[in-house]
């Protein structure tokens, strides 16, 4: 080829001169000067848009209905307590009701089951317009003393730091809110067993909470946040703890409360036994009891399969469209 | 509330800058210095970009300012062909003449045989007659005139030779190169000057006699009568060794033909039309002429010489006076023709440059004809075009100028100047509605350039010279030219490049916005003012096209791509703050967002900085169409920015709710729930992974390192969680993340909306590209489908682009099949670098020291001992 050859004496010609210019004519940093790298040089042609298009709806479709599936198997009874709960007496005045230690909180439920709910039931608790994620919330913790106990009590955690000159363990403000209202399920006159172990996950019973770091100091303050911890116990074994610091994404959230592990039946009444000891009136939250199975997939969550299905359809329809389109009016 | 704000301070990435520097530096280091196209060989010279943050400017320019000699033309004068005693000798062509019949469609066979064996070409020399060389001249019709037309070229000059004293070794130093293709030119028709003392000059004569005799002959030089602006020609007294006393003179065509002696009219008649025929064929001419002196006439004279010389007062106008008496009753002998030879490649390279919508101005030290000629043979003007000629030389002006009344000069010229940019502007204007194909050239001079530059007549200047396509400025001095850069940078408010070879276009190179230097032949002032340099005028193709308009296209997309990148990311934590309380909780982890610029996002876009191609470069310069979505600014404007806002918006409402609704159910059967670090580390996670796979969708093309800096950000990311989230250090919040990935990947939830989330985000933009590329394609696009099936031009070994025109070829071709333009115009050599770093010294722009400056202050020298000389003698 003509080209080569004088390629080649250009290059030997320049060789023989004091600066090494022009570079080496081979390998990859020649090509990389001369801005001539191999390269794969993708163009949206129609007939490649189409395929794209085609191949996602035909991934995406089937994936979403298996999604939905799934979701579908999933039955929920959510139940709203806070209301419910308040005696009427007290319906225009939630504070003195919640406020008042001497009258009695507990409040009993009734619920039908729907559907058939296969063992393990989910029982939650749901809370609303709570704002764990609340940036002063969220930084009131102390990993260290959570872990290693309360020498390593730090100003992480204000306001709820130190009591009487004593630290408190856990220190900040998640743990001081801790939730304190409790649950018990009777279906005719039998007690429903509600398994309060292995709710929180395991990465954070082991490593982050400390087995010999126990409560000390705990809601003694002038302000009772939230529910008392056993002082005999460790903190990688209230679970209920762990689980609350876990701190939610969202004001809305749900906490594992239990795991009912036997089955209810269609037409039961469930009884729920609530002890309504959480104020969630002084900031208009409200509180939901919720019975759930799951699927390989999690709970009730039509979102994923709706957009599995939404997104594989639409480009199904594309796929047709521009099919049309470019049959009709090939470039 | 400070809290808040500072969350969103991810919006102005930091890193950009960065990252914009080093795509710069290396494109300027790696790309364009080591470019091949722009490598010239003979030289050894690559192109050198000295500065490096106007690469993108490169793709955007659309005015260049160009300097004339050395730039366009190659400051290389040669002593083409010549007309003695009415015959006109020398046979070759023009690269001029070749332009001009190739557009007029002539196709000119290149012929290397149809040279004489008698062609001779070296440096200032490059003619081929045989009837004249090698002492052949005896046998004309003339020989007494190539006698006096050699000695004439032998004698008349102020030329400095070096070296050792033989033929083939010496070199000759000169004011202009002019002078020195002259002398050149006598030593090749056998009159060799070879010494220079300061009183004479020493010629070894070969064949006057008889042929093949050579003698020394030592002629004495009494005066020097020196070339100036206004004389427009230069003379010597010398005397013979036998004692006759001759004037000899060489200068422009009317300046001479003024000063012949009565009679001989057939001679003076053909020797204008020679002087015609190698104007319009783009060659610099001067009149040769002498006059015999009687010993009384000169000792007269001399003595008026003397006072002249010795005068305080007014001394340059009196030794002027003092010339006029004795340069008259000249017999003329003949005329040269010297070429000023265009820059390789000149002419395809400015068609290239026009269609790629970029406006070329010329702007020069030199005549009026001569730049005419010159943009005449650049194709910048031509005689369709419709051409406005603003000049002072008017018999109206002159007529005052005669008058020398300074106020009255400046108000006449002013007046005129104020007339003819109203009437021109309003003839352009209406030229444009009428025929609106129709080209427009401005031609203006310097002297009318001072008072159009006036703030009064600034606008309608600026308004004339924006409507017409091609500018010619002559006669302009180095500030003007700066004026006149200055003028349209700031009035049209477009990017404006100049490009120069010397130190009076050092001014001009810095006014523009992209300096552009040619390195290797006069001096280095040029070079070290430029933002860039190149070794050839041709090479703006390369640089402009090329370099330019990738480098734009590059920045453009890295810009727009990072300020997507960074709107995306904080437009999450927007959604977020909504359901914080407006506390300023951050969504991310301090890390993820620190890293997030520096890591994890880094690479690719510089590597999209580095090789995108829309086309390759032989492409880019095949269709230079494509130049003008840079000066249009097509991919920086606010709809493209809005396209990738929008997008952006949509991205992170994708990223944020798709992610944020997932923590409202427990994932996986063990009913456990996710807590707020757990979504944002999913969020994150998507969203690294759609912008790098957002970057690789903007690219035209794909190498490996697009797949490896991709690959590598997304898997970096993944890295840095999994070691991030497995160890528990004791810095601040780091806890909160332990383990976060390994609960995430525990659950299908994860991977499903890994799956989803990208694609859904994606969707929109696929969607728009599409659309866009079928329906509204920019030009690239559309370049691209009409070559998608070219073989890759990687598989080809890509070459330099050798000259295609050697030398040696340029005059091969048959003088006879040549167009003749009609043009009247001749041009005048001594337009000379020299000359115009005249202008420049005064207008206190440094001048380089360079060997004719010795040479002229030698000539000084020589003339304050000569009057000594004659009164002794």
């Amino acid at each position: 080829m003509e080209e080569t050859s004088t390629s080649a004496s250009a290059g030997t010609a320049a060789h023989g001169r004091q600066r090494a210019f022009p570079p080496a004519r081979s390998g990859v940093f020649y090509r990389f000067t001369q801005q001539n790298l191999p390269a794969w040089k993708p163009a949206m042609t129609p007939g490649c848009v189409i395929t794209i298009f085609l191949v996602i709806g035909v991934t995406f479709v089937p994936v979403g209905l298996v999604c939905l599936r799934a979701s579908k198997h999933v039955t929920e009874i959510v139940h709203r307590y806070d209301i419910d709960c308040l005696p009427n007496a007290y319906k225009r005045n939630k504070q003195a009701y919640i406020k008042n230690s001497s009258i009695s909180k507990n409040c009993t439920q009734m619920v039908k089951v729907k559907y058939y709910m296969r063992a393990p039931i989910y029982v939650y608790y749901e809370l609303d317009n709570f704002y764990q994620n609340h940036r002063r919330y969220v930084k009131s913790r102390s990993d260290k003393q959570l872990h290693y106990g309360q020498k390593y009590t730090d100003s992480s955690c204000g306001p709820i730091e130190r009591n009487d000159g004593l630290p408190v363990v856990p220190c900040g403000l998640i743990a001081w809110s801790l939730f304190n209202d409790t649950y018990g399920f009777t279906r005719g006159s039998t007690q429903v067993k509600v398994n309060r172990k292995n709710i929180s996950w395991k990465s954070d019973r082991e490593s982050k909470f400390g087995k010999d770091v126990y409560p000390f100091n705990f809601q003694n303050g002038s302000l009772i946040g939230g529910r008392r911890l056993d002082h005999h116990l460790p903190l990688s074994e209230q679970e209920d703890l762990i689980v609350w610091m876990r701190t939610a994404a969202l004001p809305q959230f749900r906490k594992l409360y239990g795991v009912i592990e036997e089955d209810l039946h269609v037409d039961e009444i469930i009884i729920m036994h609530i002890e309504n000891n959480y104020n969630t009136y002084s900031f208009g939250g409200k509180k939901s009891l919720i019975l759930t199975t799951s699927s390989w997939l999690g709970g009730k969550n039509d979102f994923l399969g709706y957009a599995y299905l939404g997104t594989g359809s639409l480009s199904l329809f594309l796929t047709i469209l521009f099919a049309l389109i470019h049959v009709k009016n090939p470039m | 509330m400070f809290t808040l704000i500072t969350l969103y301070s991810t919006i102005i990435p930091i890193s950009l800058y960065v990252s914009i520097e080093m795509i710069k530096f290396i494109q300027c280091t790696q790309f364009i210095n080591n470019d091949l196209h722009m490598y010239h060989a003979e030289s050894n010279t690559p192109a050198l970009a000295r500065t490096s943050n106007l690469n993108e400017e490169l793709g955007q320019v659309e005015y260049i300012f160009s300097d004339k000699t050395g730039t366009l033309t190659r400051n290389l004068m040669e002593f083409f062909k010549c007309s003695i005693g009415g015959e006109m000798y020398g046979t070759g062509i023009t690269e001029i003449e070749k332009g001009g019949a190739e557009r007029a469609g002539v196709r000119i066979d290149g012929d290397e045989d149809k040279r004489s064996a008698a062609a001779v070409h070296e440096k200032g020399f490059n003619f081929d007659d045989a009837r004249i060389m090698r002492g052949a001249w005896r046998n004309e019709s003339n020989p007494e005139a190539c006698k006096e037309f050699f000695r004439c070229l032998a004698l008349c000059h102020t030329v400095l030779p070096e070296g050792e004293e033989t033929p083939e070794k010496i070199s000759y130093q000169a004011a202009s190169p002019d002078e020195a293709a002259l002398v050149a030119a006598a030593k090749n028709f056998g009159f060799f000057f070879y010494r220079r003392t300061p009183t004479t000059v020493i010629v070894r004569e070969s064949h006057v006699e008889r042929m093949g005799s050579i003698q020394d002959v030592q002629y004495e030089i009494l005066n020097v009568l020196e070339f100036n602006s206004t004389r427009k020609r230069q003379s010597v007294v010398c005397r013979f060794p036998n004692g006759r006393l001759v004037l000899y003179c060489k200068g422009a065509d009317n300046v001479i033909y003024e000063r012949l002696a009565d009679g001989n009219h057939v001679m003076k008649k053909t020797s204008r039309e020679h002087l015609e025929q190698f104007g319009s064929a783009g060659l610099r001419t001067l009149c040769l002429a002498y006059r015999d002196l009687s010993r009384e006439q000169y000792e007269s004279w001399n003595e008026k010489f003397i006072q002249a010389k010795s005068s305080l007062r007014d001394r340059d106008k009196k030794l002027d006076e003092v010339a006029e008496l004795i340069e008259k009753d000249l017999i003329l002998i003949g005329c040269t023709a010297i070429e000023d030879k265009l820059q390789e490649g000149v002419p395809a390279c400015i068609e290239t440059l026009s269609a790629a919508g970029i406006k070329i101005w010329v702007l020069t030290g030199d005549k009026m004809e001569t730049a005419i000629n010159i943009a005449y043979a650049c194709s910048l003007v031509n005689n369709d075009m419709k051409q406005f000629i603003i000049s002072s030389e008017t018999d109206a002006i002159r007529e005052v100028e005669d008058r020398g009344d300074p106020v009255e000069i400046a108000r006449i010229i002013k007046d005129s100047v104020k007339q003819s940019l109203k009437s021109y502007h309003e003839e352009a204007q209406h030229s444009l509605i009428s025929t609106p194909g129709r080209k427009l050239a401005l031609i203006i001079d310097g002297k009318c350039l001072m008072y159009a530059l006036d703030p009064t007549l600034r606008v309608d200047l600026l308004g004339l010279s924006l409507i017409c396509h091609s500018v010619v400025c002559c006669r302009v001095s180095p500030l003007q030219k700066a004026q006149v850069t200055s003028l349209v940078k700031k009035g049209a408010r477009k990017i404006t490049l100049s490009i120069g070879d010397g130190a009076n276009d050092v001014s001009m190179i810095q006014a523009a916005h992209v300096g552009i230097g040619i390195s290797g032949q006069e001096g280095m002032q040029a070079v070290m003012a430029s933002d860039f340099a190149i070794a050839q005028f041709r090479y703006l193709t390369d640089l402009l096209l090329v370099h330019g308009r990738w480098s734009y296209l590059r920045l453009c997309k890295v810009i727009t791509y990072f300020f997507y990148k960074n709107l995306t990311f904080t437009l999450t934590q927007f959604w977020f703050t909504f359901q914080t309380g407006f506390s300023g909780q951050r969504f991310y982890d301090d890390w993820f967002q620190s890293l997030y610029n520096v890591i994890f996002t880094a690479l690719p876009v510089i590597i999209v900085g580095l090789f995108d191609k829309d086309v390759n470069a032989s492409l880019s310069k095949k269709y230079p169409q494509l130049y003008q979505e840079g000066i249009r600014n097509s991919f920086f404007k606010w709809r493209v920015i809005a396209v990738w806002a929008f997008f952006a918006f949509y991205q992170s409402i994708v990223f944020y709710y798709f992610t944020a609704a997932a923590s409202q159910h427990g994932h996986g059967s063990s009913g456990k729930i996710l807590g707020l670090w757990d979504v944002s580390t999913m969020a994150f996670t998507c969203v690294v992974v759609t912008v790098n796979l957002r970057l690789l969708m903007a690219c035209n093309s794909i190498t490996r390192w697009h797949y490896f800096s991709v690959a590598g950000s997304i898997a970096a990311w993944f890295l840095f969680i999994f070691i991030y989230s497995a160890i528990m250090t004791s810095f601040d919040r780091q806890e909160n993340e332990y383990f976060v990935i390994y609960v995430l990947m525990s659950t299908f939830f994860f991977y499903l909306t890994l799956l989803l989330v990208p694609i859904i985000a994606l969707f929109g933009d696929f969607l728009y590209l599409s659309i866009q590329r079928w329906l509204f394609p920019y030009n690239y696009q559309i370049i691209q489908e009409m070559h998608k099936d070219d073989p890759h031009e990687y598989s080809m070994i890509q070459l330099p682009e050798r000259s295609h025109l050697s030398p040696e070829e340029a005059r091969s071709y048959a003088i006879s099949m040549l167009p003749r333009e009609t043009s009247k115009h001749t041009g005048f050599a001594f337009d000379s670098p020299g000359y115009e770093s005249f202008f420049a010294s005064q207008q206190g722009v440094g001048v380089p020291h360079k060997p004719w400056d010795v040479a002229r202050r030698a000539s000084m020298k020589k003339q304050r001992q000569q009057p000594q000389r004659s009164e002794r003698s």
